[in-house]
């Protein structure tokens, strides 16, 4: 499903400051699994997530998911990977928040053609599905910290994506938070789901439903 | 079916929210747009205004205008004159005029005198609509005159209120009767205006049975007007000759001169609106960049950015533009363009109450949106687009 062939990740690159956050990182995810990328805060894995996101550009190497090469890709079709492929969750929700759940949650999906009724009825299935449907018309700025985060859930899910990547989505989040999180996460993983989560959470690393945790450390897997 | 296209359409669906949703944003600079079209298009309308109205009068008038110099001095005109122009060919409908400014010392004002033949044909059309109901035996028995509204504002104010009695050279008084005052639609041309018989201002200014103020005439065929230039001058070493041209040309540059001040105005305005639209879409404002990169990180491209920036400021520039034109056009055409007025007409002798005629040139209103909508757009896009191009896991930081 996702496969990593010899990353790295230079920021500033051919300057005084520049920085090598991820080197030589090989890694294959296939599909159904569910990884955990552990370490400790800068050690890389939330960097090698965006990459995976496309929200970045590796600086060597090449990511290659669901057979389609993904580390070149130009902006278009980046933006459409992100759009149908993959659904994301962000360590601090990244939600527009002028806006009600439902609104945020069909934002994805404004420009995929499909008609406003259509979309509306997926909002609500993914709504239901990460357990926040009954806030559909609340304000997003007037939700508790996981709530929001079921409310980005619900918003990664809406397109219904094979590959979901989540970015220290528990550590905003109370323990009760946290283990409702890993509930939808695994009724994810049960949907057959391809998961890959960021974290530091000791909570994530002995649960059944985790086929790998792969530690990293300064900007390499260690094995 | 009643349920169509737009209202299932996401895109305009997600547009109509944010823009209420995020009215904070929108109301600001809709206000500060509103007052910048409202200000150049107010301008530009009492521009048009006035243009149209005093080349309306122009175009009523003769086009050429002589009058005798001396020394570069105008003196009167010899009627002598008139039976010479007469007979040069291509000229028509001459006549003589007597007008001038009656100086009222107390105040430091002075109204214009105009003289008027009321039985030459030539001058009765545009007296119509200045006389209208008007019983010329019963005006013409008794010394009367026809003013203009402020002419009746001053005097009133000076207890005038029937009857004013003119300083003659000879140091006598001449009482003349007000009749009544000239219609208001003539206002910007007729309010320091006094109109009287002409003996009767013959009489107040002291001039001879053979002189003149000056003489007007047309020339048809506008291919002649040179050459009718050349036989004036070799006729008479002393004549002065002003063609309707030349008024016109002068009333344009006047009205042009006063807008170009405020257009020089608006656009130092325009330029600190677009510095202010800029920074608050630029880098720095963070709630914007935050935005661009959570829509990029979902899945939208730089063109879907693009084009929701795009409606979204065609929509306020838009309002903006509609909400300004409206609150002009009641500034000037309906409440008279308080204080602004002053500016074109400042300098007047009497205060002037001038009712604009509504005059809108939609050529004129297009380019005031195009040369604000142009820069407005590009301030709000080539920031937003700037953001668009860097990557989301940056902008949304």
């Amino acid at each position: 499903m996702v496969v990593l062939e010899n990353i790295s990740k230079i920021y500033n690159e051919g300057t005084p400051q520049a920085f090598e956050a991820l080197s030589a990182i090989d890694m294959r995810v296939d599909r159904g699994e569910c990884v955990i990328l552990s370490g400790v805060s800068g050690s890389g894995k939330s960097t090698l997530l965006a990459l995976i996101a496309a929200l970045d550009k590796p600086s060597n190497g090449k990511i290659v998911v669901k057979g389609e090469l993904i580390s070149k890709l130009p902006d278009l079709h980046a933006s459409e990977y992100r759009a149908k492929r993959i659904g994301v969750v962000f360590q601090h929700f990244n939600l527009l928040e002028d806006l009600s759940v439902e609104e945020n949650v069909i934002v994805p999906l404004i420009h995929s053609g499909l008609p406003l009724p259509t979309i509306q009825e997926m909002a609500a299935k993914s709504m239901q599905r990460a357990a926040i449907g009954h806030k559909a018309a609340q304000s997003v700025k007037e939700l508790s910290g996981g709530e929001k985060q079921r409310c980005a859930i619900a918003r990664a899910l809406v397109h219904e994506p094979e590959l979901i990547l989540c970015d220290e989505p528990t550590a905003n989040l109370d323990k009760a938070n946290s283990l409702k999180f890993i509930e939808i996460l695994e009724m994810l993983h049960t949907l057959g789901k391809t998961i890959i989560v960021a974290t530091h959470d000791p909570l994530f690393e002995k649960l059944s439903f985790v086929s790998r945790v792969i530690h990293m450390e300064d900007g390499v897997i260690k094995t | 079916m009643p349920n169509s296209k737009f209202s299932n359409n996401a895109f305009l669906h997600f547009l109509t929210l944010l823009l209420f949703k995020q009215k904070g944003k929108h109301i600001g600079a809709i206000l500060i747009s509103v007052i910048i079209i409202f200000l150049l298009s107010s301008v530009l309308f009492i521009s048009a205004s006035l243009q149209h109205t005093l080349l309306g009068t122009l175009e009523k008038q003769a086009d050429f205008t002589v009058s005798r110099v001396e020394a570069g001095r105008a003196v009167n005109t010899p009627l002598s004159w008139l039976d010479k122009i007469v007979e040069i060919n291509g000229v028509s409908r001459v006549t003589s005029r007597i007008y001038g400014r009656y100086y009222f010392a107390p105040r430091e004002k002075s109204f214009l005198i105009v003289g008027i033949d009321f039985f030459d044909e030539q001058n009765s059309k545009a007296l119509q609509k200045l006389s209208q109901g008007i019983n010329l035996k019963r005006f013409l028995s008794t010394p009367n005159m026809l003013i203009g509204k402020g002419v009746q504002a001053f005097l009133n104010a000076h207890y005038y209120k029937k009857s004013f009695s003119f300083k003659t050279p000879q140091g006598s008084f001449k009482k003349v009767n007000i009749y009544r005052t000239l219609p208001s639609q003539s206002d910007l041309i007729a309010n320091d205006m006094i109109i009287m018989p002409i003996d009767l201002a013959r009489e107040i200014f002291g001039l001879g049975e053979a002189d003149a103020t000056d003489i007007t005439f047309n020339v048809p065929n506008g291919a002649e007007w040179d050459n009718i230039i050349a036989k004036l001058h070799l006729l008479f070493y002393d004549v002065r000759v002003v063609e309707k041209r030349e008024v016109r040309k002068a009333y344009e540059n006047l009205y042009n001169y006063k807008g170009g001040l405020f257009l020089i105005l608006y656009l130092i305005a325009m330029v600190t609106f677009m510095l202010i639209l800029y920074q608050r879409y630029s880098m720095v404002y963070s709630t914007e960049r935050k935005e661009i990169g959570i829509l990029r990180a979902v899945g939208w491209s730089i063109k879907d950015i693009l084009k929701l920036k795009l409606y979204e400021t065609i929509i306020v520039v838009f309002v903006s533009f509609v909400f300004g034109v409206i609150l002009a056009y009641l500034y000037v055409f309906v409440w008279g363009a308080p204080v602004l007025n002053q500016i074109f007409l400042g300098g007047a002798n009497l205060s002037n109450h001038v009712v604009f005629v509504p005059v809108i040139h939609f050529g004129l209103l297009g380019s005031i949106f195009l040369f604000y909508a142009v820069p407005f757009l590009a301030a709000v896009l080539i920031p937003a687009w700037k953001i668009a191009v860097t990557p989301p896991k940056e902008a949304m930081l």
